[in-house]
């Protein structure tokens, strides 16, 4: 019976002197991630990438993270008007005028389901490419019949702070003379099932 | 050499392997899962974006990724039409996480779920999908039920303080405790890098765009100062979190500035999951005792309102 019992704290001793060593080397390259893939496009990070990245990028781990950073974004916002023709180029429905997201610069709903939009124009709006490979695809699905789409970004830059405090203070209805739109990257792109 | 090397190790085990963490595990589990499930409850309205109709098509959704981020596995294993049912499967497994109702199996299988989600449409991901994410994969690995769980309640078996340290628990508590302060480290030094953060002007742009500020703030350009000060405050608490997060002394004063920064943020610019996902990391940072000392508080709080 002792002789048993001995066995046994033995095996448990073992088992857990295992376990340990297994967490510890867990620990010691899961920390060793997190600290290199935190600036993961450094020379540690790419020097380190067969290493890590498999793991890293599959668990979510290899992300940069900046919020808010280097600079906060502007306000912005896709327009969008979705064109109907004929194989002749004429018009055979009205053009439809669009925004993404539906609210585009006044912000307001906050709920997290219409955030989300707002997360997807930022995402569009990085590369003109992704409204052509991503956005065009979508809205010509949304729109039956549709052959083209003209998608640009409007941006409003909000004037910096000494600007209005030189400005505005005095008059605060002057902020809306000192905001400047810009509108971007307006291009027209084919619908797929239309070329 | 050779008792230096003993020591470290010595030093090593204690930090890694003395103590299991069961209360702030559990806590910490409520504060996260109840979170995703409150974000996951409202991207059911959006589930049209995971699916056939989804502005990412599946066979390019892991495309999307930058080379040197994307995922090697594709863990979104289920067919575009299913992803109703597979969401609402998950909003009920982190409902089951949240009350305790879980394990290790199940809490990694959560775990896949939510970041097949994530995966599926990066386009529309916030920051607390993502942090949040992450925290339930090292969550999945810790024996995050064994205090304040219906699990508990149910099999109620010898209490928490009789069991063994569980090795594997105790080393993926350490492990989130450096991922946070690794998050807020290279979060401030991020933002060191803008312009605007450097000028002390970055809140103000963040404060008058309407998209990002629940509220309109430009009357608070008569006070300047209002932002500079806020501005080098949020790169103080941010780039200090992990020293201040050592010294024992000054950890609570932190954390609470913490509670603060992040309750204002979440009010003010609407992100409040973000700000609970981030709060919740606080509670692995709080001592036993005073985990004690607040539930039994707060049980006191219960009775007398029960009575009442």
């Amino acid at each position: 019976m002792k002789r048993l019992m001995t066995k046994n704290l033995q095996k448990r001793a073992m088992f857990n002197k295992i376990s340990k060593l297994i967490a510890g080397f867990v620990f010691f390259y899961i920390v060793a991630m997190i600290v290199v893939l935190g600036n993961g496009s450094s020379f540690m990070g790419r020097y380190f990438q067969d290493f890590f990245n498999p793991i890293a990028n599959s668990i979510g781990l290899n992300t940069t993270w900046n919020f808010f950073s280097p600079d906060p974004a502007q306000t912005m916002y896709l327009r969008y008007f979705v064109i109907f023709e004929d194989e002749y180029g004429n018009t055979t429905a009205d053009t439809v005028e669009g925004f993404y997201p539906k609210s585009k610069d006044l912000g307001g709903d906050f709920r997290l389901d219409k955030k989300r939009d707002s997360y997807a124009m930022r995402f569009l709006a990085v590369d003109p490419y992704r409204i052509e490979v991503f956005f065009t695809p979508w809205l010509c699905r949304k729109n039956p019949g549709a052959t083209k789409v003209q998608v640009e970004l409007i941006v409003n830059r909000i004037p910096s702070l000494d600007q209005v405090i030189a400005v505005v203070n005095s008059n605060i209805n002057d902020y809306d003379n000192i905001l400047t739109t810009e509108q971007i990257n307006r291009y027209i792109y084919e619908c797929p099932h239309a070329i | 050499m050779r008792s230096k090397i003993k020591n470290f190790i010595t030093d090593l085990d204690r930090f890694l392997f003395s103590r299991s963490h069961f209360e702030q595990l559990a806590i910490f589990r409520i504060m996260l899962c109840s979170t995703l499930f409150y974000i996951a409850c409202f991207r059911q309205m959006n589930i049209d974006q995971l699916g056939p109709n989804s502005l990412i098509p599946r066979e390019l959704a892991l495309s999307v990724f930058p080379d040197f981020y994307r995922p090697v596995v594709q863990w979104f294993f289920w067919p575009d039409s299913y992803v109703g049912t597979v969401h609402m499967i998950l909003i009920s497994l982190l409902f089951l996480a949240s009350i305790g109702l879980t394990n290790r199996a199940l809490l990694l299988v959560t775990w896949i779920i939510h970041q097949g989600i994530l995966n599926r449409n990066y386009a529309m991901l916030f920051g607390a999908d993502v942090i949040g994410g992450l925290f339930l994969f090292y969550l999945s690995f810790t024996k995050c039920n064994e205090c304040y769980s219906v699990r508990r309640l149910i099999f109620k078996s010898e209490s928490q303080i009789q069991k063994p340290v569980d090795p594997i628990s105790s080393a993926f508590f350490r492990i989130m405790q450096i991922q946070i302060c690794v998050i807020y480290m290279y979060t401030g030094f991020e933002k060191l890098k803008g312009n605007s953060w450097w000028d002390g002007t970055a809140l103000w742009t963040v404060f008058a765009n309407p998209q990002f500020s629940q509220y309109d703030f430009k009357f608070l350009s008569h006070v300047p100062l209002f932002f500079a000060g806020a501005t080098f405050l949020s790169l103080v608490f941010e780039i200090y979190f992990a020293p201040m997060m050592l010294q024992q002394r000054y950890r609570n004063i932190w954390l609470s500035a913490g509670v603060l920064f992040h309750l204002s943020i979440g009010i003010l610019l609407g992100l409040m999951p973000f700000s609970m996902v981030m709060i919740s990391t606080y509670v692995l940072f709080l001592k036993q005792e005073m985990i004690h000392k607040w539930i039994n508080q707060l049980s006191i709080l219960f009775k007398s309102i029960r009575r009442v």
